[in-house]
């Protein structure tokens, strides 16, 4: 595939899910301001009355994220097209379902394309290595990733810090569910620990990670 | 600061980062659908999980992705925001009336030899047996279908859609039905039971939660009560998590009264105990 830079325009862009990436400039909008989070919750709305050129403005925000969470779990690029194809449907579908008092819109499609990179990975565990490159430190940094937003990349640093915050044991077993795509019986089996360890671990991990990225409870 | 069991908000974790197999998360949901507060606990914890999705560096799509995907919708029908319990007919995949094994198999107990037909009851012998059912007042709660929706759809109902087993495609069906409407009700010991019925489909579900696991040689028993009539609608068994989900046997007609008791593995032509619950459904 070619690898495009992003249009990076940091006065625009003023939340860390501001989603200020274009990887390609040549279809996106006349809009000069990417979208905002609130652009986000928006644009779903409009989405769900069967709005085209608003789904397209929400591509552009959501897909290369979404590209990346999935691709992060399947390593192949290829597949990974293919989920994420079959979650935008999904989202179109199902837009009128989102309610923006329960969580913001791109937690909500990056939800969806989590759960079906790991229905997918699951399938065709064989086809795949599953041992690599599943810890935050690890978050793909390939040649071809689109060149992140200063907001991204503060993002992307407020996560690592906060995943810094769990206990050695709880991170791994977040990660090996969350990136990996394994179950935590999985988890259990894989580190020769006793199920219920691995439950206690997922849950302390995932309350002190959203107590340290400051979501409310 | 919860009323959640400590492995309820184990099981919500899992469930938030995936970490759950579909087994276990079909299970979770069908808990997660009866509790505002557990869809609350999860809802938060998808917010942390969100942010370690988006905390992946973006990658750009092939450029004929975005092509691929705009020139579908026009042929990809959306779901009306209103109806909601299109929104699950939709997704709800067809059930094959031969699938619908008798409930005891599906619950993995013993099959029993034949289900009886239902006997007609006369003089005292049923005067006792329909005291039974009301000897114990139980808090019922009778919605219309437009709540049934609220009640199964929020945000999960993108979860109940692509529903594990047969008892819950069929429960995907009845809560989608026009007509369906759901009563709960207490059972002895602490556990919940919805009844979720629609008179148009002929079917009710039972939805259980945190009923209690039985000897080996015994089994949880279904009935369709109306007037003199108790008809055997299915046995089953549950693990020992206490959730489970299983359509009744037989036609359900409204107005019908639905009652659980403990019979013997094999099953009992007639109940022979005191019900631990019964559910009244209000007549069409």
């Amino acid at each position: 595939m070619t690898r495009v830079l992003s249009d990076y325009a940091p006065e625009a862009a003023t939340t860390w899910n501001a989603g200020a990436v274009h990887p390609e400039p040549e279809v996106a909008t006349d809009d000069a301001t990417p979208p905002t989070a609130d652009e986000a919750t928006a644009l779903l709305t409009r989405v769900a009355t069967g709005d085209q050129r608003a789904f397209s403005d929400l591509y552009d925000l959501i897909a290369p994220r979404m590209l990346g969470l999935v691709r992060h779990v399947l390593k192949d690029h290829a597949q990974s097209e293919e989920v994420v194809q079959e979650v935008l449907l999904e989202v179109w579908q199902t837009a009128s379902r989102f309610d923006p008092n329960k969580g913001k819109a791109v937690t909500w499609m990056l939800t969806m394309a989590h759960r079906r990179a790991i229905d997918r990975v699951r399938s065709a565990q064989a086809s795949r290595d599953r041992d690599t490159k599943i810890g935050i430190r690890d978050l793909g940094r390939d040649v071809d990733t689109v060149s992140e937003t200063v907001e991204i990349s503060i993002e992307h640093k407020r996560v690592e810090k906060a995943m810094a915050r769990l206990s050695d044991l709880q991170r791994q077993a977040v990660e090996l569910a969350y990136y990996g795509g394994y179950t935590q019986s999985e988890v259990a089996e894989m580190l020769n620990i006793p199920l219920g360890t691995v439950k206690t671990r997922l849950r302390d991990g995932l309350i002190r990670l959203r107590t340290e990225l400051g979501v409310a409870s | 600061m919860s009323s959640l069991s400590n492995e309820q908000l184990e099981t919500a974790a899992a469930y938030a980062l995936g970490a759950l197999d579909a087994d276990e998360a079909a299970e979770f949901e069908l808990v997660l659908a009866l509790s505002p507060e557990l869809q609350r606990e999860v809802e938060s914890l998808r917010e942390a999980t969100g942010m370690l999705g988006a905390a992946t560096a973006p990658v750009a799509p092939s450029p004929g992705l975005k092509q691929s995907v705009m020139a579908q919708l026009a042929a990809t029908p959306q779901l009306p925001r209103e109806d909601a319990g299109a929104q699950l007919a939709a997704h709800a995949a067809p059930v094959d009336p031969a699938q619908l094994a008798p409930a005891h198999t599906l619950a993995g107990a013993e099959p029993a030899t034949e289900i009886p037909a239902p006997i007609p009851m006369s003089g005292l012998a049923a005067d006792k047996a329909r005291m039974r059912w009301f000897a114990r007042p139980a808090t019922i709660v009778a919605a219309a279908a437009a709540a049934v929706v609220l009640f199964f759809a929020g945000a999960f109902a993108a979860d109940l859609v692509r529903p594990s087993s047969v008892n819950q495609q069929v429960l995907a069906q009845v809560v989608a039905a026009p007509d369906a409407t759901v009563a709960s009700s207490e059972v002895a010991g602490g556990a919940t039971a919805s009844l979720v019925s629609s008179e148009s489909l002929g079917l009710s579900v039972m939805v259980f939660d945190g009923l209690a696991t039985l000897s080996d040689d015994e089994a949880y028993a279904l009935w369709y009560i109306t007037g003199d009539q108790i008809s055997p609608a299915g046995l089953f068994t549950v693990d020992a998590d206490g959730q489970t989900v299983q359509v009744l046997e037989g036609e359900f007609v409204a107005g019908t009264i639905v009652g659980v008791t403990v019979e013997p593995a094999s099953g009992s032509p007639q109940p022979t105990s005191d019900p631990i619950v019964a559910i009244v459904t209000e007549s069409a």
